[in-house]
């Protein structure tokens, strides 16, 4: 029998040579000296080779990695955002009809007044919308930003749909301070 | 190395979750060190390199596709940034599609000869360090897959991936890179 090539020699000793090959192989081997130090020197090198030792990695290399790295910006679909700005919106209007003391319908049906006594109304609300955003921008901004930092934190470890639930709970909950304030302070129509 | 568990890492890293990327960095550092060290030589470079891996796959980690293995993705980074090292500096690199001319497609033997075995004449520690030293002189594409093949234990396919070259090509490169250290060693003796 002729000497097998090398290419099949490695396959062998990879373990991917056919099994009618590898039989054949063996069989070779034990009457081909030549075959037989071929494997056995290729075999040997291969396993000096995979067991080369790994580089060692400075203790601080991981923190050296983290500090470079800039954090991903974090995804929130488009439907996800207009549901947040709504929720908001609708917080914000509420609060704005409590401290002026009209309800929305009040206002709605200001509407239906005379255009003088609504751009009146409406000059006098804006300003103190205006008043109101003006404060709040210096008093609760720190506190905003503290409170937008940890939902961003928050929501990157919450799952979606969980998100939407909680949103969903909170407007239920904004709804409902709006109509039992609305009672306590008889702002109703 | 546990793929499933690189696909949940890389979900988190995209939520937001640093802590994730940072157990992606402690998974992949000592294998990365251990090629990219082989590869550009010096310490404090592969260490720079291998810290620009990491820095670059977080940074792109948006473009990664979950359909492809993510060690696969990050040994494409590296070696992106390996081929650009060589050429910067000017050093010998082919395409392992090219064919290797008289030096390298003749190198290698169709079957085995009378030449006595290399390893045999050294210890195990002996050999590696050899080993070591006959890498220097490989030709840094094929000095990649033999690193590839033996310390980073990748697959074929794996590789053929990175390099985005037939399965066939890669085999017979890596089958040259091992005959070529075997003939240095040969040298060496």
């Amino acid at each position: 029998m002729s000497c097998f090539k090398i290419k099949e020699i490695y396959d062998y000793i990879e373990g991917s040579l056919s099994p009618e090959r590898r039989e054949e192989l063996e069989r070779h081997l034990g009457v081909c000296p030549r075959c037989r130090r071929a494997v056995e020197d290729r075999k040997l090198i291969a396993g000096a080779a995979s067991s080369l030792p790994p580089l060692a990695v400075p203790d601080d290399f991981t923190d050296r990695v983290m500090a470079l790295i800039t954090p991903v910006k974090v995804k929130h679909p488009a439907w996800l955002i207009i549901l947040a700005s709504a929720s908001s919106l609708l917080a914000l209007t509420a609060m704005v009809m409590i401290a002026s003391g009209k309800s929305a319908l009040g206002t709605i049906s200001g509407a239906s007044h005379s255009f003088w006594e609504y751009v009146k109304s409406a000059a006098v609300l804006t300003a103190k919308v205006a008043t109101l955003l003006t404060l709040a921008g210096k008093t609760v901004r720190p506190l905003l930003e503290a409170v937008y930092k940890g939902l961003s934190v928050l929501t990157a470890f919450i799952h979606p749909w969980l998100q939407v639930l909680i949103l969903v709970l909170a407007m239920g909950f904004v709804v409902s301070l709006f109509f039992g304030m609305r009672k306590k302070f008889s702002l109703g129509d | 190395m546990n793929e499933e568990q690189d696909q949940v890492l890389v979900r988190r890293t995209l939520r937001g979750d640093k802590k994730a990327f940072e157990m992606i960095v402690q998974k992949y550092q000592r294998p990365l060190l251990s090629y990219v060290g082989r590869m550009v030589g010096d310490r404090e470079l592969a260490l720079d390199f291998t810290q620009d891996v990491f820095v670059r796959a977080y940074a792109s980690l948006r473009s990664y596709e979950p359909q492809y293995k993510f060690s696969t993705w990050l040994f494409k980074i590296a070696s992106n940034l390996v081929i650009d090292h060589w050429r910067k500096k000017r050093l010998p690199t082919f395409s392992l599609s090219e064919s290797l001319g008289e030096d390298g497609d003749c190198l290698t033997l169709d079957v085995p000869d009378d030449e006595p075995a290399v390893a045999r004449q050294f210890e195990l520690a002996d050999l590696r360090q050899r080993i070591e030293t006959a890498l220097e002189k490989l030709p840094g594409p094929l000095r990649e897959l033999f690193v590839w093949r033996h310390v980073n234990e990748l697959s074929y396919e794996e590789m053929a991936e990175i390099k985005g070259l037939p399965l066939g090509t890669i085999k017979n490169r890596v089958f040259q890179a091992k005959e070529m250290v075997r003939r240095i060693l040969r040298e060496m003796s």
